[in-house]
């Protein structure tokens, strides 16, 4: 009995992965190997395993993770001439910044994801910076941490901190600035108030300014090269709540008005404090920082106490 | 009792009492209450130095006494009340505002002597006060006796309990103790005396006051023959009264700050007319409506009905909710008031913390207290985002008032075994407890001035003891008529830089006074506090 070899015909490489491209583009959310072994039924593991390599060295193909397993997808042919000249893993870790967005990613990051090497990371990145294709960005609550994005990408808010950061560095003569202005504009509007000598309602009515007010007020006096919004105003207003110079009521606003947020509106008014200084601190044992160790017969005692004795000379 | 307020009480009772009573005072406060014998054993003082001591001190409210079952008498001292020494100054200056000289005069004579029958207190007020007059005119004994009703209707004096009128058998022994009770009617009535008569001069050179004094020897003498018709009926200061005075005063004047000066008017008529209604400790005075107030508004402020409506209505609205509103009656047409006064005593305490916060550690620290108190508990984080400060000084202050104990932190885990890389820590601010740290410092304080005072005074001993004398020389000089020359002999006695020393002395001890009543202002303020969130139901 003479054996018939059967010959496995051995298709065309460029046939399959054409074939499988096709698919690719009729299911555009990806395609697992499942769903081309399917397709091609007479085609065997080892083939089909170096088709897809082949789409995928030449960026016709994206290989992603889903909980069924490997999935194929298309890839965007835009994208695919671009990274022409770059090898598989740099194309690895632009895809791994391109999904951080705009919060950037740190380079210890890109490391644990794509499982490669901190010197090959650092030669990538290096490249990628040159090809104008991502950039750096100084993160400003860790200021030796570094960010990596997309190059044309704008940092987000939370690292490079708004308006009140230029270059890492919290602007605190800024916002002091800013602090001592609005706290004038609000007395002098109280004082305004004040000397109209009107029934009490109008009075008070009169001393209080809307946060909108105080925002005009400020973009008008120029003092800031950044470009202010309301929220930064209202953050530094409630900087003056809490030293207790200013008071805040909410009142409900016509939508429309100008300045009302959702129908409410923030009114501010200067105010004077609750009591005058205290009378312990009045004495120097109220800021003593000693006084714990102080007592009779000691080495600090009130007998031979050195602040008591400089007080006592004013 | 702490270590300081025993210290403070011992200082105190020592400065006023002397040696002996200061001795037993302290052994009472620190053992609480003991026997007679266990006194006596103790102290190692005799049985009769502890009885004249235990005596001076409960006439003075400061130890009180009480019947134990088995048979003995068991005595205890009240540190609360021997710490009040520390504020008479300050209700003697009150009832000086309040009912001039004379007033003045009747609660500095009840304060020193704890308790005392209305005709000796009349007697003595108006031979005081005769003697700061001009030559010739006298003290009427009526105008002292209105002043001292007029004290008593507006409850700043009260009667001592009295032993009660109990028909008891002969057969039964009375008990060693007497229990006193009083009447709540009875407690500020004044008993009908007719006091007739005028105060007189110590001076015993001015002729015609001789004669006016043979006159009245006579009825005097009849007087003294008998009882004073007001005999057994004592009195004494009602402390809490003040304490509510100086509550109203410290209300008035955070809202005259806060908004302005018609606005403090009102709130003072509102809490004079609730005075006599609302017990010291109660959380809200009685509901006003605003006629009453109207009609009761002091007579220069001459304020339209619709301008005193408004005001009201701003009182009620202003975020510091001093005064709210308790309905409508009459048709809408009048507003019912009343005043919150334990939010009230909460906000003077709280503003009072955080003027501490803000002389010791600086403005900044002030805000970020301000800060916690109103967001309650935030993260590190959060704590540099609100109050815009650069996170290396936010950390260095917060950590700063940590470790004074006005901030603690509060830990949250993620994991059950507390890892602090996965742990949140929370800063907050704990009034009560703030402000107990900062009452035991007050007291701290006090006795710190008492004691350099007494140093002060010490140091210089040698010097006051020459002026002394050197005074007394010269008074005896000038009473036999001797010589300009020979009085300024003597006065040159005391050289300059001594007299400079002098000087300096008088003025310290001056400076050092001032100040104890700065913080017992402060005291107040926190007492009051921490006593009315403890009597809370």
């Amino acid at each position: 009995m003479a054996e018939v070899k059967v010959k496995p015909e051995v298709p065309d490489p460029a046939d399959i992965e054409n074939r499988i491209i096709e698919l690719c583009h009729q299911f555009p959310h990806g395609i697992t190997d499942q769903v081309i072994q399917n397709d091609m039924p007479h085609m065997e593991a080892q083939q089909r395993a170096m088709a897809i390599n082949r789409l995928l060295s030449m960026g016709q193909l994206d290989l992603l993770r889903s909980n069924a397993g490997l999935l194929y997808r298309i890839k965007e042919s835009q994208n695919a001439s671009k990274m022409k000249g770059s090898d598989n893993q740099e194309k690895l870790v632009y895809q791994i910044i391109e999904d951080a967005g705009n919060k950037g990613i740190w380079s210890r990051d890109i490391r644990y994801k794509s499982n490669l090497p901190l010197t090959e990371i650092n030669k990538i990145l290096k490249n990628l910076e040159s090809k104008k294709l991502i950039k750096a960005v100084k993160s400003v609550a860790a200021s030796k941490k570094k960010v990596y994005m997309l190059y044309n990408l704008q940092p987000d808010r939370s690292v490079t901190g708004g308006a009140w950061y230029s270059d890492q560095d919290f602007e605190s003569e800024f916002v002091e600035v800013l602090n001592q202005q609005c706290f004038k504009f609000l007395q002098s509007k109280a004082e305004a108030a004040r000397e109209s000598k009107q029934n009490p309602m109008i009075q008070r009515n009169s001393s209080f300014a809307s946060s909108h007010e105080v925002w005009k007020y400020i973009c008008e006096l120029g003092i800031s090269k950044v470009e202010l919004s309301m929220e930064d105003i209202e953050t530094i207003l409630n900087t003056l709540i809490y030293d207790g110079k200013v008071e805040m009521t909410i009142i409900a606003a016509k939508e429309g008005t100008v300045g009302s947020v959702d129908g409410q509106m923030k009114l501010y008014r200067a105010v004077s404090p609750l009591i005058q200084p205290t009378g312990l601190v009045r004495t120097p044992c109220g800021l003593c920082p000693v006084f714990d160790d102080c007592h009779e017969g000691g080495e600090i005692s009130p007998s031979n106490c050195i602040y008591m004795t400089e007080w006592l000379e004013f | 009792m702490t270590q300081a307020e025993i210290k403070l009480c011992s200082l105190l009772l020592q400065e006023h009492f002397g040696e002996i009573v200061e001795k037993i005072g302290t052994y009472l406060i620190r053992t609480g209450t003991q026997p007679l014998r266990m006194i006596v054993n103790d102290t190692g003082l005799s049985l009769d130095q502890v009885k004249k001591a235990l005596c001076v001190l409960i006439q003075h409210n400061l130890v009180t006494y009480q019947l134990q079952k088995r048979g003995f008498v068991e005595y205890e001292a009240q540190c609360k009340r021997v710490l009040r020494i520390l504020r008479y100054p300050r209700y003697i200056y009150t009832a000086k505002t309040l009912y001039n000289d004379t007033g003045e005069l009747i609660v500095e004579e009840l304060l020193l002597n704890g308790k005392m029958t209305m005709s000796a207190v009349v007697r003595k007020v108006a031979d005081r006060l005769t003697e700061t007059m001009e030559d010739g005119k006298t003290m009427d004994y009526a105008d002292v006796s209105s002043t001292f009703v007029r004290l008593a209707d507006t409850h700043f004096v009260q009667r001592c309990p009295l032993v009660p009128e109990a028909a008891e058998t002969p057969e039964v022994p009375p008990p060693p103790a007497p229990t006193l009770v009083i009447n709540e009617k009875d407690m500020y009535a004044v008993p009908k005396l007719n006091l007739v008569g005028k105060g007189k001069r110590r001076r015993s050179c001015d002729e015609d006051e001789n004669h006016e004094h043979k006159a009245k020897k006579h009825k005097k003498d009849g007087e003294d023959a008998e009882p004073p018709p007001d005999d057994g009926i004592y009195w004494q200061v009602n402390i809490d009264r003040f304490h509510q005075h100086f509550r109203d005063q410290g209300i008035v004047s955070a809202v005259a700050n806060r908004m302005d000066q018609t606005s403090s008017e009102i709130v003072r008529t509102m809490l004079r007319m609730s005075e006599v209604t609302t017990s010291s400790s109660a959380p809200y005075t009685q509901p006003l409506s605003s006629n009453e107030i109207f009609r009761s508004l002091p007579a220069g402020y001459n304020i339209v009905k619709q301008v005193l409506d408004q005001y009201l209505t701003l009182l009620a609205d202003d975020p510091l909710e001093f005064v709210g509103k308790s309905g409508d009656s009459g048709g809408g047409m009048y507003t019912v008031i009343c005043t919150d006064l334990h939010k009230a005593l909460a906000s003077l305490a709280t503003a009072t913390l955080e003027s501490i916060v803000e002389e010791r550690f600086g403005s900044r620290c002030a805000r970020i207290f301000r800060l916690l108190l109103r967001k309650k508990h935030l993260e590190q984080k959060q704590v540099e985002d609100f109050a815009m400060i650069p996170a290396k000084e936010a950390k260095d202050m917060l950590y700063k008032m940590l470790s004074e104990n006005f901030v603690s932190l509060q830990e949250i885990p993620k994991t059950p075994d507390h890892a602090p890389s996965r742990t949140f820590y929370l800063y907050t601010v704990n009034i009560l407890s703030s402000a107990r740290m900062l009452l035991h410092r007050c007291y701290k304080s006090v006795a710190n001035l008492i004691e350099r005072r007494q140093y002060e005074t010490k140091e210089n001993k040698r010097l006051l003891e020459k002026s002394q004398r050197v005074e007394a020389i010269l008074a005896s000089m000038q009473a036999t008529g001797a010589e300009d020359v020979q009085l300024q002999e003597i006065e040159e006695m005391i050289t300059a830089p001594e007299r400079q020393q002098l000087e300096n002395l008088k003025r310290n001890v001056n400076k050092i006074d001032a100040s104890e009543n700065q913080v017992d202002e402060t005291i107040f303020v926190l007492e009051s506090f921490i006593e009315s969130t403890l009597k809370k139901p």
